[in-house]
């Protein structure tokens, strides 16, 4: 079993269900993220399009964060989710260097790593992640990308546009979007201008983790 | 339709390794340095080997000391750090550079009570294996860099023949800064042969950072963006500082002291060199840090 992830793009309306709905899941206190909703607007008005970008971990098949964990608190599970053992953390950070797509980050309570584990709690118990049951248009498909007939297998077969986030990487992630773009996927292809914009202000963090 | 823009998003982490870092990485360069330049000098100017047989050690100690107290005070968990000893993953540079440390650790310890009690021959059976430590001790940062697949910039083997010649700049600069200290107590030949390995080591870095920057093929955007970070971005001032301090102005002073035969220019070259480590090392820490991954 390879449990993988796929957003369909043209279907997100940017509404943040799925993120809320991993907040309240796994608990994620302020200013950490396991799972975020990123706006992009590209254009010149009347010629402007808004994309909405689902992010989180890949669950890459060959990890960097897995290989870069000094004590294996980043691990595979028999299922393929990178899981996070919080006990074992140690705090180097270096899983947040690794990391190319950002989805790692230190819990200011715990002071360890943490990040998307596909809700693996859930699925233990044969639910969904929460991000895929709050969903209002089904743009997140989830399930195991060894069985033909799972639906995630059935999207990906059907479709030509699959993309993924920075494939050069050679990380193989399982993380798939359909109907995605460069400017969508990749962070250097659109300005980050730090500052209030008309939804909220766009920054970095001063400080990682609680200390 | 042109240009694209960022307007909703949560607040990314930026610098995630700062200058704890840096400075595990600036003190490491010292410490191996001065070990591995060392036994170099104890083998072929057996008649100065108790300047070298006292220093080694003692710089050894204070700087790998300096080390490994930032490398503890950076971890979010600083009292799980045993867990590197008894969970290790031996896939991780991290991992394998907490061995390899703690090997050069135990040799330099040993060096030292070689140096405490006059047992020359103690110092003499370690150092080999003090050599392939210290060595790995060196370049071990360089395998972290290359396994944070995120920042494109830092490449190895690139990475360690960076940290190697750190590594004999910052080794040559901490011996002439101590024997300028004790009033110039190393024979001539040995100071100037210092010297050629400052002024060796600061030129082929400089050749390695400006032509890794400015003229070698750019392997990705990313990569690309960083240097012009480097260059003129944010991080400018550290890294064209250090250029000058830890390169350019010990290579003309170095070179000046050995010309001329007017030593306390090496000795300022050496201060400046070791200022100017810190700075570029730095810099190159942070600049890919600067750029939003995702």
């Amino acid at each position: 079993m390879r449990l993988g992830f796929l957003v369909d793009l043209s279907r997100c309306m940017g509404c943040m269900a799925c993120a809320v709905a991993c907040k309240a899941e796994n608990n994620v206190p302020l200013h950490s993220w396991r799972l975020r909703v990123k706006y992009i607007d590209q254009g010149e008005f009347p010629d402007v399009k808004r994309h909405f970008v689902p992010l989180r971990c890949n669950h890459c098949d060959n990890a960097p964060c897995e290989r870069i964990c000094p004590v294996s608190a980043l691990h595979y599970l028999p299922n393929g989710i990178v899981n996070v053992d919080h006990e074992r953390c140690i705090g180097c950070a270096s899983c947040m260097m690794a990391c190319p797509y950002n989805a790692i980050y230190i819990d200011p309570i715990t002071n360890s790593a943490d990040k998307c584990t596909y809700c693996a709690h859930r699925i233990e118990v044969g639910l969904m992640p929460a991000c895929v049951v709050a969903c209002p248009t089904h743009a997140n498909i989830f399930g195991d990308l060894d069985d033909p007939e799972s639906e995630i297998s059935k999207y990906l077969k059907n479709h030509r546009d699959v993309m993924v986030r920075k494939p050069e990487l050679n990380t193989h992630p399982k993380h798939f979007y359909v109907r995605g773009s460069t400017v969508a996927l990749d962070p250097l292809a659109s300005e980050r201008p730090e500052g209030y914009t008309i939804f909220t202000e766009v920054k970095f963090l001063e400080h990682i983790g609680g200390h | 339709m042109i240009g694209a823009e960022v307007t909703f998003d949560v607040a990314l982490p930026k610098i995630v390794w700062g200058w704890l870092v840096s400075t595990n990485m600036w003190a490491k360069s010292i410490a191996t340095g001065t070990f591995l330049l060392g036994i170099y000098f104890i083998k072929k100017y057996p008649e100065q080997d108790n300047f070298f047989r006292k220093w080694l050690p003692i710089l050894g100690l204070i700087f790998i000391g300096i080390t490994l107290l930032v490398t503890v005070l950076d971890l979010h968990h600083i009292f799980r750090f045993w867990k590197i000893f008894f969970h290790p993953h031996f896939t991780s540079a991290v991992t394998l550079g907490a061995w390899v440390v703690s090997g050069f650790v135990i040799v330099l310890l040993i060096s030292f009570w070689s140096w405490a009690t006059g047992n020359k021959k103690l110092l003499d059976r370690v150092m080999i294996p003090g050599f392939i430590l210290a060595f790995f001790s060196t370049i071990y940062t360089a395998g972290i860099m290359g396994e944070a697949t995120a920042r494109e910039v830092w490449v190895f083997p690139s990475e360690m023949i960076s940290m190697l010649l750190s590594a004999m700049l910052a080794g040559s600069a901490a011996y002439l800064i101590i024997d300028a200290l004790y009033g110039n107590i190393l024979q001539e030949k040995v100071r100037r042969e210092l010297g050629y390995i400052l002024f060796g080591s600061a030129g082929l870095s400089a050749a390695m950072f400006i032509g890794e920057l400015f003229f070698a093929k750019m392997h990705s955007e990313f990569s690309y963006e960083v240097v012009k970070v480097l260059a003129f971005g944010e991080v400018a001032p550290f890294f064209w500082l250090g250029i000058v301090f830890a390169f350019i102005i010990p290579m003309m002073l170095v070179g000046i002291a050995n010309e001329y035969r007017r030593y306390r220019y090496a000795w300022i070259a050496s201060i400046f060199a070791l200022i100017g480590l810190w700075l570029i090392k730095h810099a190159w820490l942070i600049a890919p840090q600067t750029l939003p991954l995702s």
